[in-house]
C-alpha cells in the first residue's frame, strides 16, 4: 500500500466519523452529557485510534476504557419492525423471539468463558464499536493465537442471509453458533458437551435457560437458538440512503451521493451483486463470486519482499525470507470449493452486504483492501483474470470523479441505528473467570 | 500484627543483604563473594554467593512432552552433583502464554503469568529451593482489575507485587494498565495507563498518549516508576509473520514511556518512544538518576534520564545492529556497575554489549551468536555468569530448523563469553524456555543435603 492510498485512508475515516456523529446526534441520545462528542467517537471505530498512523507527525487521541457508556436498548423492536430499508426479518417457526431470549443471547455473545482457556466470546472478534467485526486486524485470531485466514465478517443484518461465512457453507444462525465455538482456530471448544457443561457449572447461568426455554436448560439447540436471537436483532438501516431512497427525504443525500447511487445500478454495475429492490435492499445477492483476489493469494508469485511499518512515519522493506522464518501462516484460501470439492468453485466468495460498510474495514474475504477506495479500484480493473473469473467482473472505466461519487454513497450507507446497538452492547457484562466458576485450580471444576 | 513484624523481619533481612552488597563493593571483593541477577528489584532481598538454582519459566508447545506450560528449575551451582541438570520439573495446566514471572520482596514467592489465560502462578520457592510448589493461582486477573488483559512484568515493590498487563478484555488491543496484589496474590488496585481522553493528572510530552503497556521498574530514590509499552493480545498471540503481513495490525505497537510518581502510582509525563520500548533497566548508582529501554521495532537504545532540576527526559542515544533489518532487541540487562547494557536481539540470535559509561553515548564493545534466535538474559551480580534462554512468545518463535530451544550459562571473563552448558528444552521434552530466576538456600539459611539437593524429583 502506498503512502497516497494511506492518505486516501485518513480522508476517508475523517469523513466516515463526521457523517457517523451527524447520524448519532440525530438519532440516539447522548451518552454523557459534558462529552458527547467522545461518547461518539467510542461507537464508530476502535478507541485506539490510529488515523494518521503512516505519518511521523501521527498525534494520538487515544479514547479511555474506562469511560464508555452503555445503554440497554429494546433490542427486540429492531426485529419486529426493522429500520427503514430493510425487509421483515425472517424468524424459525420453532424459535419466535422473546425479550429474554435476546439478554440470553447477548449474555452467551460477550461471555469470554465459552472457550477452552476463558480468553475469547464472540464479541473478542466481532467488536461492537468496531462494527461487529475487527478493523484492527485483516484476518482473524483465535485461541491461542491461532491464525485464521479469513477476515471477521459483521453481523449487522445477519439475520437475512441464508448463505453464512465468506465461503457460504452455512445456513441458518442457530446452527451457525457451533462453528465458532467449536473451531480449533476461533473458540476451541474440545465438544458440545463441554460446553454444556460449562455453561452449567457457571452460577450466573443458573435458570436462565430454563425460563426462556421453559423449562429446557441448555443444550446444543437452546444455546444456538440464544445466540441466534440477539443476532437476528443486530438489524442496522434507516441509513441517509434509505431515508432518501426509501423515505423520500429530498435532502437525507447529497446530490454527490444521488450520482453515487445512479452509477452504482448503471455504469458500475454493483447492483447486479449487490442487489437493490423497490421496498428494501440488502445490497447482497446472498451468492458466490470469484473476484480474483483469492485466486490471486493463491497462485501469485511471491513479490520479494514485503513493506513493514514499524513506527508512525517508519517503514522499512523486509525480505520474504525473513518473514517466512517466524510465520506458519497459510493464506491459501480456496473459497467455497472447500465446502463442495467442485474445482469449478475454486476462489469463490459470498457477496457480503454494503450496508454499513464504512465502518467495516478492511475488507474482502481476507482483508486485504484497507479502504474502501482500494476495493473500488480493484472492480474498476476488473478484479483479477483467472480461467474461472465471474462473468460479471469486468473492467469499469470509472473516473476518478466517478469512484468519488461511489464512495459517497457507500458511505451513506450506515444506520441510523447503529449507536443504539454498539451503546446497548456496552451495556452487557463481559463473561470474565471469576473464582467461583469452573477451573481446575478452583473447587469448582468441570465434571469429567 | 505477626503478619507486620514478620514483614519487618524479612526487611530487614532485604537490608541486611544489600548493605553486604555495598560492603562488598567498597572492599573490592565483589567478584569473590556477591552473586544474585541484576535488574531486579531494589527492594528485594539479595543472593549472598552463589546462586544455587535457575527457575526457568516455560511455554509448553504441542506434541513436545506434556504440552503445557512448566517451571523448570536447573541446578547451576558448579558444587552440585547436578549442576548444569533439570533438577524438578512442575506442569501447571494448559498453554498459558508463559512469559514473565518475579520474586516476591521476601524471595519466598515466584510469581509467574500467563499472557493468554492471564492467570498468574504463585510457587513457593523457599520452603524447598531445589522443588518449587504450586502455592497458588489467580484466575480471576481479568475481572479483579476491572478488564486487563496478559499480565507481564511481576515486579516486587514492599509486601507488593506490581504487575504490568498488555491488554484488554474490550478488543484485545494494547490499552491497559497496572494491577497491584499483596505477596499473598490479593488484589490491591488497578491503576490504568493514561489516554489522551483520561491523562489522568500526566503531561503528554510529544504527540501520543496511546495508554499501551509492557515493563515497570522503578528508582525508589527519585520516587519514580516507569513503564513501557508493547502491543495488545491480537498481535502478541498471531504468527509473527501474518503480523509483520498486516499493516493494520502493525500500526497497533506502543510508541510510549510514562513515568510515575512512585508512592503515589499517578503517571507524571508521557514521553513519545516509537517503535515499543520494551524491557526497562534502572541504574544502580546512588548518582545515576536515569534508566535504559530499547525499542523492539526500530532497534533504538532510549535514555530516560532526570536532569539537575528534577524534570524527566527520554531521548534516543544509540542503535542496536542495522536497525532496517529488524534485528529485534528483546531482553536487556545493565550490570551492577551501571558501565555495561548487553541486550539481546532475536532475529539474528545475538547478544552485544554496550559500554554504557557515558549514559548518553553507549558504544557497542563485543557481540556474540547465542544461537538461531535469543530472547531472554539473566546476568549474575558480578557479572560473569550470563544465562540464556530462546523462546520470545509462542507463536514468534522462529520454525523449522531455526526453532532452537535451549537454556545456556556462559561465562563473562570480560572479553569473551565462553559456554558452559546447554540443555535442549526441546530434546529434554519441556518446550520453550523464557524468563529466569535465581534461587539459593543461603536465602532462607538452608544448605544443600548430602546429594546436592534436599529434594528432587529429577536426580539424574
Amino acid at each position: 500500500m502506498n503512502r497516497m492510498n494511506k492518505a486516501v485512508l485518513v480522508i476517508n475515516a475523517l469523513v466516515v466519523f463526521a457523517a457517523a456523529l451527524s447520524l448519532f446526534s440525530a438519532t440516539a441520545s447522548r451518552g454523557s452529557a459534558d462529552a458527547p462528542e467522545l461518547q461518539n467517537r467510542a461507537i464508530f471505530g476502535p478507541g485506539d485510534v490510529k488515523h494518521g498512523y503512516e505519518s511521523a507527525d501521527y498525534t494520538t487521541s487515544t479514547l479511555d476504557l474506562l469511560n464508555r457508556i452503555g445503554k440497554e436498548a429494546e433490542l427486540i423492536k429492531f426485529a419486529e419492525q426493522p429500520p427503514l430499508g430493510l425487509p421483515p426479518v425472517p424468524v424459525p417457526a420453532d424459535n419466535p423471539l422473546t425479550a429474554k431470549k435476546i439478554l440470553l443471547g447477548r449474555k452467551l455473545f460477550f461471555d469470554r468463558r465459552l472457550s477452552i482457556n476463558n480468553t475469547f466470546s464472540c464479541a473478542m472478534c466481532h467488536i461492537p464499536e468496531q462494527g461487529f467485526t475487527n478493523n484492527e486486524l485483516e484476518t482473524a485470531v483465535g485461541v491461542e493465537g491461532r491464525s485464521g485466514k479469513r477476515n471477521t465478517p459483521t453481523i449487522y443484518n445477519v439475520a437475512y442471509f441464508g448463505k453464512i461465512f465468506h465461503d457460504g457453507r452455512e445456513s441458518t444462525l442457530e446452527q451457525q453458533v457451533w462453528a465458532p465455538f467449536l473451531a480449533r482456530n476461533e473458540m476451541a471448544n474440545p465438544s458440545i458437551g463441554y460446553v454444556i457443561n460449562k455453561i452449567n457449572a457457571i452460577d450466573e447461568y443458573d435458570g436462565l435457560f430454563e425460563e426462556v426455554f421453559h423449562g429446557r436448560g441448555p443444550t446444543m439447540e437452546t444455546i444456538g437458538m440464544a445466540l441466534a436471537s440477539y443476532q437476528r436483532t443486530l438489524n442496522a438501516a434507516d441509513s441517509p440512503f434509505d431515508r432518501w431512497y426509501y423515505g423520500k427525504e429530498k435532502n437525507a443525500v447529497s446530490d454527490q451521493v444521488k450520482r453515487g447511487f445512479r452509477l452504482f445500478t448503471g455504469k458500475g454495475a454493483c447492483s447486479s451483486c449487490h442487489l437493490v429492490q423497490k421496498e428494501h435492499a440488502l445490497f447482497t445477492d446472498d451468492r458466490l463470486h470469484n473476484t480474483g483476489l483469492g485466486y490471486e493469494v493463491s497462485m501469485g508469485r511471491d513479490s520479494g519482499t514485503t513493506r513493514v511499518q514499524l513506527a508512525p512515519g517508519i517503514f522499512t522493506e523486509l525480505e520474504n525470507s525473513v518473514i517466512n522464518s517466524v510465520s506458519r501462516f497459510e493464506k491459501n484460501d480456496l473459497g467455497l470449493y472447500e465446502v463442495t470439492e467442485d474445482p469449478n468453485d475454486r476462489w469463490k466468495f459470498r457477496t457480503p452486504s454494503l450496508r454499513n460498510v464504512a465502518l467495516t474495514a478492511p475488507y474482502m474475504h481476507n482483508g486485504s483492501f484497507h479502504t474502501l477506495r482500494e476495493v473500488l479500484d480493484f472492480y474498476n480493473r476488473g478484479g483479477i483474470p483467472n480461467e474461472l473469473l465471474s462473468p460479471l467482473i469486468r473492467p469499469l472505466n470509472l473516473t476518478d470523479s466517478e469512484i468519488e461519487d461511489l464512495l459517497a454513497f457507500l458511505r451513506s450507507l450506515t444506520g441510523g441505528n447503529v449507536p443504539i446497538l454498539v451503546t446497548d452492547a456496552f451495556a452487557a457484562p463481559i463473561g470474565d473467570v471469576s473464582k467461583d466458576d469452573p477451573d481446575w485450580t478452583h473447587k469448582n471444576k468441570l465434571k469429567y | 500484627m505477626k503478619k507486620m513484624s514478620k514483614l519487618h523481619a524479612r526487611w530487614i533481612q532485604g537490608s541486611l543483604a544489600s548493605l553486604c552488597v555495598l560492603l562488598a563493593s567498597v572492599v573490592g571483593f565483589q567478584s569473590a563473594a556477591i552473586a544474585d541477577e541484576t535488574c531486579m528489584s531494589p527492594y528485594m532481598a539479595k543472593i549472598v554467593g552463589q546462586e544455587d538454582y535457575v527457575y526457568i519459566w516455560t511455554l509448553g508447545k504441542e506434541g513436545v512432552g506434556d504440552g503445557q506450560d512448566k517451571l523448570v528449575t536447573v541446578s547451576v551451582n558448579p558444587e552440585s552433583p547436578h549442576y548444569g541438570k533439570v533438577v524438578n520439573v512442575l506442569s501447571v495446566g494448559g498453554r498459558n502464554e508463559a512469559h514473565h514471572s518475579g520474586l516476591t520482596d521476601d524471595r519466598r514467592y515466584l510469581f509467574a503469568g500467563g499472557l493468554d489465560t492471564n492467570k498468574i502462578f504463585i510457587f513457593d520457592v523457599h520452603s524447598n529451593p531445589s522443588k518449587p510448589s504450586l502455592h497458588k493461582v489467580i484466575t480471576d486477573f481479568v475481572e479483579k482489575t476491572g478488564g486487563m488483559v496478559g499480565p507481564h512484568t511481576m515486579y516486587a515493590l514492599p509486601g507488593r507485587i506490581m504487575v504490568s498487563a498488555l491488554s484488554n478484555n474490550k478488543d484485545h488491543g494494547g490499552r491497559t494498565g497496572l494491577a497491584e496484589f499483596t505477596n499473598e496474590g490479593e488484589f490491591v488496585a488497578a491503576h490504568w495507563m493514561p489516554t489522551d481522553e483520561d491523562m489522568r493528572g500526566a503531561v503528554k510530552v510529544g504527540n501520543i498518549a496511546d495508554g499501551y503497556g509492557y515493563d515497570v521498574r522503578v528508582l525508589p530514590r527519585r520516587n519514580v516508576m516507569v513503564t513501557s509499552s508493547f502491543t495488545g493480545w491480537s498481535n502478541y498471540m498471531m504468527d509473527f509473520g501474518k503480523m509483520l503481513g498486516d499493516a493494520e495490525a502493525m500500526k497497533r505497537f506502543g510508541n510510549t514511556v510514562v513515568v510515575w510518581d512512585l508512592h503515589t502510582r499517578k503517571p507524571k509525563k508521557v514521553f513519545e518512544v516509537p517503535g515499543s520500548p520494551l524491557e526497562i533497566r534502572c541504574a544502580w548508582g546512588s548518582q545515576n538518576n536515569y534508566c535504559f529501554t530499547t525499542t523492539a521495532l526500530t532497534s533504538q537504545i532510549w535514555l530516560i534520564h532526570e536532569d539537575d532540576a528534577g524534570e524527566w527526559h527520554a531521548q534516543s542515544v544509540g542503535a542496536i545492529g542495522d536497525p532496517s533489518q529488524v534485528p529485534l532487541p528483546v531482553d536487556i540487562s545493565i550490570t551492577a556497575d551501571d558501565k555495561g547494557l548487553w541486550v539481546q536481539t532475536f532475529m539474528d540470535g545475538k547478544t552485544r554489549h554496550f559500554d554504557i559509561s557515558d549514559p548518553f553515548n553507549p558504544k557497542q564493545t563485543y557481540e556474540h551468536v547465542i544461537g538461531s534466535q535469543v530472547n531472554m538474559t539473566s546476568q549474575s551480580w558480578d557479572g560473569k555468569r550470563m544465562y540464556f534462554t530462546s523462546s520470545l512468545l509462542g507463536n514468534w518463535d522462529k520454525t523449522g530448523d531455526q526453532d532452537e530451544q535451549f537454556f545456556k550459562l556462559f561465562e563473562w571473563n570480560g572479553k569473551e563469553l565462553v559456554q558452559k552448558f546447554a540443555i535442549d528444552f526441546y530434546a529434554e521434552n519441556l518446550g520453550r524456555p523464557h524468563q529466569m530466576r535465581f534461587g539459593a538456600y543461603s536465602l532462607y539459611g538452608q544448605k544443600p543435603n548430602s546429594k546436592g539437593t534436599m529434594l528432587s524429583q529429577r536426580v539424574e
